[in-house]
C-alpha cells in the first residue's frame, strides 16, 4: 500500500465509528496489539517530551526505509502511536519528511483528544518527522544555503517547470485564476496576501486540474496555521475548473523577507536596501 | 437544601457534554459558580467599574465600598481579629508566595529550617524551596503514614532551634483528609514557631475560625469556594504582617513617596500594590455566604456523608482499586477520592470518563512528591461539591467500571 492509500484506509476505518467510545475501543485494540518494546530500551533519550503519559519511540533505517517501534504506559496513547507507526513505518525518510500528517486531523484525533493529549500527539509527530529528516539523504548544504534552496524548491511561478510546455500552455489560464484565489487569503499577522508574502513555495496543477500547493508560514508554530490552510483550500477549490486541492506544509526552507514580492515590499514600505539587510534576520 | 435545589443555582451544571449530562467531579480544582456570583461580577463591570481607593467620583466610591465591604465579609468568614489581617491576593498560590517571600525576607537566615509535609500541593512546596535557595536555608519534610495521615508524632523531633516556619495544608488536595492542624499549631507554638495553613481545600469544607485555630497565616482561593477566578485571600496575624516588608512595590501600597525614601501604607494596603481585581473580589461576598450556608446545612452534610460512605465502600471493595487517604479513628474525610487502578493508566480512565460526560482529574494533581511517596506516576481523582448527587456518584462508579473493562 502506498502512503496515500494507507492513510485513506485509516480514514475509512475511523469513519466507521460514530461514537467516541468506539474510536477509543479501536485505539485500545491497536495499543494492545503493538509489538513489544524492550524494557531496557525505555531510556530517557527515547522518551518523547510533551506527553502527559510516557511515550518511548525508537527507529532504525533498513534498506533505505525507516522502521519505528514504540511503547507507552497509557493504552490510548499507545494506540495512537501504533496507528502512526502502521502508517509511516517502512516508508522512505523522504516520503515521511514530505508528508503533512494532515490525516490525523481528518480522523478527528487532534481535535477530540484532550489538549494535553493533543500536545503529546504533536510531539509524537514531530519525533517521527525529525527521525525522517535526520535519515533523509537531502544534501545538507541545500538546506543551509539560502541561495541553493531556491533551486531545490523554487518559489512562486517558476514551478511550471514540472509540467511539459504544452501542459503549461493549456493550464496557463487556470494558473492565473488560482494565483488570484491565493491572493485573496491574507496572513493573519501581516496585511499582505499569502502569495505576495512568498508563502507559496510550489503551485502545481496536474492534467486532472487538481491543484497541489506547498506552502509555509512566516513562523513555525503559527497558531492560525490550520485556519489559514483551510482558507487557502476553500479559496482555491472555488476557482471554476479546479477539481481538487492538496496542501502540504513545509518549513524548509524557512521563510524570510527575501521571499516577499515587490508588491508586498511596497505595501510594507520596505525599500531594497533595507530588505537586503533584513534578509539575514 | 437538597442537592437538586443547590444545582439549580449553578448554570454550568445543566449542560450536556458529548450529548451526555455533565457530571462535574473536579470541584477540588475549581468549583462551578452560582448565577448570583456571575451576575455580581457582570453588574460591577457594567455599573461600578472604576479604580478603587483613588478617585473621588461616584463610580470609584461605589467600587471601593464593594471591595472594602468584601474585606469585612472575609474577616467574618474566617473570624479574624481585625479587617487589617485580611489581604486580597490572586489566589492561594500568591498568598503562600507572599508569605514565603516577605516573612522569609524578614525572618529566615542562612542555615535556618522550614518544615512542610510530603502531602503538600506544589504551591506549598515550591515557594519555600525558592526561599531556601535564596537564603541557603533547609526544607524539611514531614512524612505521612501508609493510610495518608500526617505523622504528627515525629514533628516534635523535626523541630530545632533553627526552625522558622511550618507550612501545612488544612486538607490535602489528594488525600482529602482533614489534617490535625490544631495539634501541629500547638506543637509549633510551643517552640514559638509560626504556622501557615494552606486552606485551598479546607476553606470549602470546614468552618474555619482562625482565632480558635490560632494559625499565623491562612491562605485560600476564591474560585474554589464558588467565587470568581483570580481572587484569593491571605489571613495573617497583624504582628507578623506588620513585621514583614512589602511584597511588591507600586501604587496603593505607599504612604509617601520621595526619592530620599518611601514610607509604606499600613497593612493590608502594604501588600496590595497596583490595581486590584476590583470587579472580581466582591463576588466573594455572595460566594462565601453560600459556602457558609452549605457548611452549616444538615441536608448538605447528610448528602456528603452518603456520597462519601457509598464511594468509600464501593471503591475499597474493588480489589483493582488502590485508594489513598483512608480516614482512621475520628479523622474526617471530605468527599474527595484519589486512587489508582491496577494495570490501568489514570489518563486513559479520565479520557474515557470524559467521553461519558464525567469530568474528573487525572495525573499528579500538583503533588508530585506525594505521588512518588505512593509509588505511582499519577492517580484519578473525583471530588464532590454540595451540588453533586448520590446518583452522580453512582453514575461515576458505573462509568468507571465500564472504562476499566474497556482497558483491561
Amino acid at each position: 500500500m502506498t502512503l496515500e492509500e494507507k492513510k485513506q484506509a485509516v480514514i475509512e476505518e475511523f469513519s466507521m465509528y460514530d461514537e467516541w467510545l468506539d474510536k477509543y475501543e479501536y485505539l485500545i485494540e491497536l495499543g494492545k496489539a503493538l509489538e513489544a518494546y524492550p524494557e531496557e530500551e525505555k531510556t530517557e533519550d527515547k522518551l518523547i517530551k510533551g506527553c502527559q503519559s510516557r511515550v518511548w519511540l525508537d527507529y532504525e533505517l533498513k534498506d533505505g526505509k525507516l522502521y519505528f517501534r514504540a511503547d507507552s504506559d497509557a493504552i490510548i496513547t499507545k494506540g495512537i502511536i501504533s496507528l502512526l507507526i502502521s502508517v509511516y513505518s517502512g516508508r522512505t525518510p523522504e516520503e515521511i519528511a514530505a508528508d503533512d500528517f494532515g490525516f490525523v486531523n481528518e480522523i478527528g484525533l487532534r481535535e477530540n483528544l484532550s489538549p494535553t493529549r493533543a500536545n503529546g500527539l504533536v510531539s509524537m509527530i514531530e519525533t517521527i518527522k525529525n527521525a525522517a529528516r535526520e535519515a533523509a539523504v537531502i544534501p545538507s548544504e541545500a538546506m543551509e544555503s539560502p541561495d541553493s534552496h531556491v533551486g531545490q524548491r523554487p518559489p512562486q511561478n517558476d514551478n511550471a517547470q514540472v509540467l511539459s510546455a504544452e501542459d503549461v500552455a493549456a493550464l496557463q489560464p487556470l494558473y492565473a485564476d488560482v494565483i488570484l484565489a491565493l491572493k485573496q487569503v491574507y496572513d493573519p499577522e501581516i496585511p499582505v496576501n499569502i502569495y505576495d508574502l512568498g508563502l507559496i513555495y510550489e503551485l502545481n496543477i496536474d492534467k486532472e486540474r487538481k491543484v497541489s500547493i506547498v506552502m509555509t508560514f512566516t513562523a513555525p508554530n503559527c497558531p492560525m496555521a490550520d485556519e489559514v490552510m483551510h482558507e487557502v483550500e476553500d479559496s482555491v477549490k472555488r476557482v471554476p475548473g479546479v477539481t481538487g486541492c492538496h496542501i502540504e506544509l513545509t518549513f524548509e526552507p524557512v521563510w524570510d523577507r527575501s521571499m516577499l514580492s515587490e508588491e508586498a515590499r511596497v505595501d510594507l514600505g520596505l525599500d531594497y536596501e533595507e530588505d537586503d539587510y533584513g534578509k539575514l534576520s | 437544601m437538597k442537592p437538586e435545589e443547590i444545582r439549580s443555582l449553578f448554570p454550568a451544571l445543566t449542560q450536556t457534554v458529548y450529548g451526555k449530562p455533565l457530571v462535574y467531579l473536579d470541584n477540588a480544582a475549581t468549583a462551578q459558580r452560582p448565577a448570583s456570583v456571575l451576575e455580581k461580577e457582570r453588574a460591577l463591570a457594567s455599573t461600578a467599574n472604576a479604580n478603587i481607593h483613588r478617585a473621588v467620583h461616584k463610580l470609584a466610591v461605589d467600587a471601593t465600598e464593594e471591595y472594602e465591604r468584601t474585606r469585612d465579609i472575609v474577616k467574618d468568614f474566617l473570624n479574624a481579629g481585625s479587617r487589617e489581617e485580611i489581604v486580597f491576593t490572586s489566589g492561594t498560590t500568591m498568598s503562600i508566595n507572599l508569605v514565603a517571600s516577605c516573612f522569609g525576607e524578614a525572618f529566615v537566615q542562612e542555615g535556618d529550617e522550614i518544615i512542610v509535609s510530603v502531602a503538600e500541593h506544589h504551591s506549598n512546596i515550591v515557594p519555600w524551596q525558592l526561599l531556601c535557595q535564596r537564603k541557603k536555608a533547609t526544607l524539611k519534610v514531614l512524612d505521612i503514614d501508609e493510610f495518608g495521615g500526617l505523622q504528627v508524632d515525629t514533628l516534635e523531633k523535626m523541630i530545632s532551634q533553627r526552625t522558622k516556619i511550618i507550612a501545612i495544608s488544612h486538607i490535602s488536595n489528594v488525600l482529602g483528609l482533614v489534617n490535625p492542624v490544631r495539634e501541629i499549631i500547638r506543637i509549633a507554638h510551643g517552640h514559638d514557631i509560626p504556622v501557615l495553613v494552606d486552606g485551598a481545600q479546607g476553606s470549602i469544607h470546614e468552618e474555619v475560625d482562625v482565632q480558635e485555630m490560632d494559625c499565623d497565616f491562612y491562605a485560600f482561593s476564591g474560585h474554589k469556594v464558588y467565587g470568581a477566578t483570580g481572587t484569593g485571600v491571605l489571613y495573617g496575624k497583624k504582628k507578623w504582617l506588620d513585621a514583614m516588608p512589602p511584597y511588591m512595590g507600586g501604587g496603593e501600597m505607599i504612604e509617601t513617596v520621595r526619592f530620599s525614601g518611601t514610607t509604606f501604607a499600613p497593612v493590608p494596603g502594604k501588600f496590595e500594590a497596583g490595581t486590584q481585581n476590583f470587579n472580581a473580589v466582591p463576588t466573594l461576598q455572595e460566594a462565601l455566604r453560600l459556602a457558609r450556608q452549605f457548611q452549616q446545612d444538615p441536608e448538605v452534610a447528610q448528602n456528603e456523608w452518603a456520597i462519601t460512605h457509598y464511594l468509600m465502600e464501593t471503591l475499597s471493595a474493588d480489589s483493582r482499586i488502590r485508594m489513598v487517604g483512608v480516614p482512621r479513628g475520628t479523622q474526617v474525610k471530605i468527599p474527595l477520592f484519589s486512587f489508582s487502578v491496577e494495570g490501568v493508566h489514570h489518563e486513559d480512565l479520565a479520557l474515557i470518563l470524559d467521553k461519558m460526560g464525567v469530568a474528573v482529574r487525572s495525573g499528579q494533581m500538583c503533588a508530585e512528591p506525594l505521588m512518588d511517596r505512593c509509588g505511582v506516576t499519577g492517580m484519578l481523582r473525583a471530588s464532590f461539591a454540595p451540588y453533586n448527587t448520590l446518583e452522580e456518584a453512582e453514575t461515576f462508579v458505573k462509568c468507571l467500571n465500564k472504562a476499566i473493562s474497556m482497558l483491561i
